[in-house]
């Protein structure tokens, strides 16, 4: 199968495609609706795999505050298409990383490049592709949504009349004429989830757009942040709830200390840490306690106990020797289930071996 | 300029405008602008003798206003445009647009210059008018020349805070910046004739007119000062009363000179605002 982020002739809208070799796919633009034909070459050449095109490179980044080294040469490239999770530790280098890539502070070397320009030689070239949401958003307090709205569709050099659907798909409608100043916290974040789609650009970068949201909302951007990749948008995605990294991320870069100590798929980071499945197994009348007959086994990893469930991690070809110890034991079980090891077994192993 | 896209810094302008024309200190210093014009006809023309005086004389009661208040305001919206915006996090989504830092500070400069242009307009507009109906309005030139006196000496102002919150990495250091910057211009003067005092000028000195010519000249270190000079010369005032004393202005501070001087106050901290901004790290 092959992944391709096309442009629309008309529209010029990045459209993300699947195919295999060789087929022929008819698309329709989401944007303008303009109908088009496809043809995946038959044999997959480097040129047309996902994994040859990058909306954000990121070379030999450093940036430092004083003695401080908040980014310590840092690469990694974000494949155009794909949603990539940037993930470490409070103070890891995460935002100080993003702001590099936007120019909005400058790096001590390095190279970025968003979208092929090059952020300091062609910084509004480079901006031009790229919407942002910062970790900290915050606008003009005497305006309103609309007004401001209308201020950045002006300042991207879009028509103005995008605002209100926008303010209305992130369900601030209700509050259009109120002053920001006035906002809730979750009111200014949704703000800024209207604004980031203002110019529909290629890139996305969002620095934790779901922080002081509330469950409804967080999931209101989750599927926003969806359909916008299913569009071809490519999005850099920074998030502390690595729940919703891995829900939604292709790729994630762990850093901490400012330097990157992991880049990969989910999947592979746990295969590559050799991070285990755990059993989760009810059993009736537990009360939390580890039973005796699985302490000594060999092949555990770990074992744990809460209420009527015990979780053990370990090896698959072990995995029948507890449950057969457990009922030798007379134990009653009631469920067994296997949960496969998520980022955030992956994350606190990277980051606990890197301290 | 190359590279420089007009329509940015018009956006700019018009938000910097429509979210400040309702900042609440602006509403209210712009208030007490008008009462004190009023108050400050009433007693210029009440010393000359009618119940409003004569322009000229009412126009000097309005310069301390002037060059107390309108200075404050500029202060007032310039200070945290660049700190506090980058502290609370709004400058972040602004400048991750395609838009160069110059439009962006060029953008607030006339966006906020336009707030203190409608400020001076609303505060003097509406009091040189009443003067002008009850003094007959002989000084026209001169109450224009002033209103156009102010609004440099409020740009002047505009132009140093901005450059204090270019160069302020936090909000807070802006505000002492532009507490410090209000009081130099509020004192200057005073520390200038206690200087001349202490390096051997007597009161008697003073009330022959012996007065050293680097006391003119130290009215090119204070804008407020520069601006009461031009004003003064606007209206074709040579000789004033300070501290009880009949001074007269020297013929080289000529109204070229003080608006030279005007214009480099001006522009100096406006480059230095750019170019602390362009290095910020936002």
């Amino acid at each position: 199968m092959i992944t391709k982020t096309v442009g629309c002739p008309k529209c010029k809208n990045h459209i993300k495609i699947q195919g295999n070799p060789g087929e022929t796919i008819i698309l329709s633009c989401p944007k303008c609706e303009t109908k088009g034909k496809y043809t995946f070459p038959a044999e997959r050449s480097v040129s047309e795999t996902s994994s040859d095109s990058f909306s954000i490179e990121i070379e030999g980044l450093t940036k430092k505050f004083k003695d401080l080294t908040a980014v310590d040469n840092l690469t990694f490239k974000v494949r155009t298409g794909e949603i990539f999770g940037l993930l470490g530790p409070n103070g890891a280098g995460k935002t100080t990383t993003i702001k590099a890539i936007l120019g909005l502070i400058h790096k001590n070397s390095g190279n970025i490049k968003i979208n092929g320009f090059d952020i300091i030689e062609e910084g509004i070239k480079a901006r031009a592709s790229v919407g942002y949401l910062p970790e900290r958003v915050a606008f003009y307090p005497n305006l309103n949504p609309l007004q401001t709205m209308n201020f950045f569709c002006e300042l991207w050099g879009v028509d103005k009349s995008i605002a209100k659907p926008l303010i209305k798909e992130v369900g601030l409608e209700d509050a259009i004429n109120r002053k920001v100043g006035n906002f809730s916290k979750g009111m200014v974040q949704l703000l800024g989830v209207a604004q980031v789609m203002i110019g529909k650009p290629p890139v996305y970068i969002l620095d934790e757009p779901m922080g002081g949201l509330d469950a409804r909302w967080v999931k209101t951007i989750r599927e926003k942040i969806k359909m916008l990749n299913k569009e071809g948008a490519t999005i850099l995605f920074s998030s502390h709830i690595l729940s919703e990294v891995e829900n939604i991320c292709d790729r994630v870069a762990i850093i901490n200390k400012g330097k990157l100590i992991a880049e990969d798929t989910v999947e592979n980071l746990n295969k590559y840490l050799k991070i285990k499945p755990r059993l989760e197994i009810t059993i009736k009348d537990l009360d939390g306690k580890i039973p005796n007959v699985i302490k000594d086994l060999k092949g555990i990893e770990a074992v744990d106990a809460k209420d009527n469930k015990l979780f053990v991690t370990c090896e698959s070809s072990v995995r029948s020797q507890v449950i057969t110890k457990l009922e030798e034991a007379g134990l009653k079980i009631d469920n067994i289930k296997t949960i496969e090891p998520s980022l955030e077994d992956a994350f606190v192993r990277l980051i606990e071996r890197d301290a | 300029m190359v590279g420089f896209n007009p329509r940015s810094t018009y956006t700019i302008a018009k938000k910097e405008f429509m979210d400040n024309i309702r900042n609440k200190w602006i509403i209210v210093l712009t208030i007490i602008f008008v009462i004190l014009i009023i108050i400050f006809s009433y007693v210029a023309g009440a010393g000359a003798g009618d119940v409003f005086g004569n322009m000229q004389a009412s126009a000097m009661g309005l310069l301390v206003i002037s060059s107390i208040l309108i200075p404050l305001i500029a202060i007032i919206l310039g200070f945290s445009t660049i700190s506090g915006e980058a502290e609370s996090g709004a400058l972040y989504v602004v400048l991750s647009y395609p838009v160069r830092r110059i439009e962006v500070l060029l953008g607030k400069l006339i966006g906020l210059g336009s707030v203190i242009i409608v400020s001076i307009f609303i505060g003097f507009g509406f009091g040189g008018v009443v003067i002008a109906t009850t003094t007959g309005g002989e000084s026209w030139a001169g109450f224009i020349g002033f209103i156009l006196l102010s609004i440099f000496l409020g740009w002047i102002f505009l132009s140093l805070s901005i450059c204090v919150s270019s160069y302020c990495k936090r909000r807070i250091t802006s505000i002492g910046g532009g507490i410090v910057l209000w009081f130099w211009g509020m004192i200057y003067g005073t520390v200038m004739f206690a200087i001349m005092y202490a390096t051997g000028y007597t009161f008697e000195d003073i009330a022959i007119g012996n007065i050293p010519d680097w006391f003119f000249n130290s009215v090119v270190f204070s804008p407020p000062d520069l601006h009461q000079t031009a004003v003064m010369r606007a209206f074709g005032i040579v000789t004033f009363e300070q501290m009880g004393y009949s001074i007269s202005i020297p013929d080289f501070l000529n109204i070229g000179m003080l608006l030279t001087a005007h214009i480099v106050w001006f522009i100096i901290p406006l480059t230095l605002a750019y170019f602390f901004f362009k290095r910020r790290d936002i």
